[in-house]
C-alpha cells in the first residue's frame, strides 16, 4: 500500500512540476494521470505496483470533493442570482451532449 | 468556541461522519437525488449553519480531506489503463464519440450561458460541467472560474444525466447498450456511470471510461475553446 501510494505521489509532483515549469493550461494531476498511464501502458511501471492505492483512491473518490460541495453555501447567491440560465444551459447541454455521443457511438457500431 | 471549530480534526471528522450517514440513507432510499456528495454537503452546510460556523473555519480541516482529489486523479489514469482492454475492440468509434460528444458538451453549455446573458465567471466556471469533479475543478482553476460552483453543478449535471439520460437516449432511438453507456460517461461522469452499471456491466465499463476520456480531452480543450467563444463578446 504504502509504496503504491509513493508511486501516484511521485507521478503528482512529475505532473505539479511539469506544469510549473512548462506554464501549460493543463492541471498537474491531470498530467500525471496521463504520465501514470502511459507509463503502465509502455510498462515502464508494474500495474501491482500501483493497483492498492490507486483502488482505495477511486474507492473514496467522491469524499474528497465533499468539502467544494460544501464551499458551495459560499457563492450560493450567484448561483440564486443567474439560476434561469444556469439552469438552461445545464439541462440543454447534458442531455445535447449525452444524446450526440449515444447516436455516434450507434451509427458507427452498425457499420 | 470558534477555535475549538477551527481545529483540523472538527472538519476532517464532520466531512467522515456526513459520508458514512449518506451511505446508511443511501441504503433506505435508492434515489438518484440521494446521491452521496450531495446529501453529506447539505448535512454538513447545515451543521455549520445550527453552530453559526463559516466555511473557513470548517476548510481547516476539510481542505486536508480535498487534498486527496490530487492523487485520486493519478489513481484514475491507473483505471483507465486497467479497463482499456475492454474497449480495445470497438476503440477507434468510442474515441470518436468521445470526442465529438465531450465537445458538444463545452460550446453547448457556454454558448447557451453567453445567449442568456449569464455573467462571464459562470461560464467559466461551468465548461468543464461534464466531467469528473476532480478534473472538473483542476479545469475550473485553469479556465479561472470558481471552482466551488463547478463542484455544485457538476454533480447536478450527473444527477440529471443518470434520471433522464437513458430516457432521452430511448425516446430518440438509441438503444445500443455500448452507446448509452458511452454517452452517460461523457455527458454525466461518474454519476451517470452508476446508472450505466444498472443497464448492464458492459455499459458500465463503457460508460467510466469513458468518464475518464472525456475528462481528458476537456482538460485539454476546454481552456482554448472557452476563450475562443468569449472572445465573441467581447
Amino acid at each position: 500500500m504504502l509504496k503504491s501510494l509513493i508511486y501516484i505521489f511521485c507521478f503528482l509532483f512529475l505532473g505539479e512540476l511539469i506544469h510549473y515549469f512548462l506554464a501549460i493550461p493543463i492541471a498537474g494531476n491531470i498530467i500525471g494521470m496521463l504520465l501514470i498511464f502511459l507509463a503502465l501502458f509502455f510498462k515502464i511501471i508494474k500495474l501491482e505496483d500501483v493497483k492498492p492505492a490507486s483502488d482505495f483512491l477511486v474507492k473514496y473518490l467522491v469524499v474528497f470533493f465533499i468539502p467544494y460541495g460544501v464551499g458551495l453555501m459560499v457563492y450560493a447567491n450567484i448561483i440564486a442570482a443567474y439560476w434561469i440560465p444556469v439552469s438552461v444551459a445545464v439541462i440543454l447541454s447534458t442531455l445535447l451532449s449525452i444524446y450526440v455521443t449515444g447516436a455516434i457511438y450507434q451509427k458507427l457500431d452498425k457499420k | 468556541m470558534k477555535a475549538f471549530f477551527a481545529l483540523p480534526i472538527f472538519g476532517v471528522t464532520l466531512t467522515l461522519m456526513a459520508y458514512f450517514l449518506s451511505g446508511k440513507l443511501k441504503e433506505k432510499f435508492d434515489f438518484v437525488i440521494f446521491n452521496r456528495v450531495l446529501v453529506s454537503a447539505i448535512l454538513i452546510i447545515a451543521v455549520l449553519f445550527i453552530f453559526n460556523i463559516d466555511f473557513e473555519t470548517y476548510n481547516n480541516g476539510a481542505k486536508y480531506i480535498s487534498f486527496f482529489l490530487g492523487p485520486s486523479v493519478v489513481a484514475l489514469g491507473v483505471f483507465l489503463y486497467e479497463k482499456l482492454e475492454e474497449v480495445k475492440r470497438d476503440l477507434k468509434i468510442f474515441l470518436i464519440s468521445v470526442f465529438v460528444g465531450g465537445i458538444v458538451g463545452i460550446i453547448s453549455v457556454v454558448l447557451f450561458l453567453v445567449l442568456l446573458n449569464a455573467p462571464e465567471i459562470i461560464s467559466r466556471s461551468l465548461a468543464a460541467k461534464s466531467v469528473t469533479t476532480p478534473i472538473a475543478i483542476e479545469i475550473t482553476k485553469i479556465t479561472e472560474g470558481i471552482p466551488e460552483i463547478t463542484a455544485g453543478i457538476v454533480i447536478i449535471t450527473g444527477i440529471l444525466g443518470n434520471a433522464f439520460g437513458p430516457v432521452v437516449l430511448h425516446k430518440l432511438g438509441v438503444k445500443n447498450k455500448k452507446a448509452v453507456g458511452t454517452a452517460l460517461g461523457t455527458g454525466a461522469h461518474g454519476i451517470g456511470t452508476a446508472r450505466a452499471f444498472e443497464i448492464s456491466a458492459s455499459a458500465g465499463t463503457y460508460s467510466g471510461l469513458a468518464m475518464c476520456f472525456n475528462g481528458i480531452i476537456t482538460a485539454l480543450l476546454a481552456p482554448y475553446i472557452l476563450a475562443w467563444l468569449l472572445s465573441f463578446t467581447q
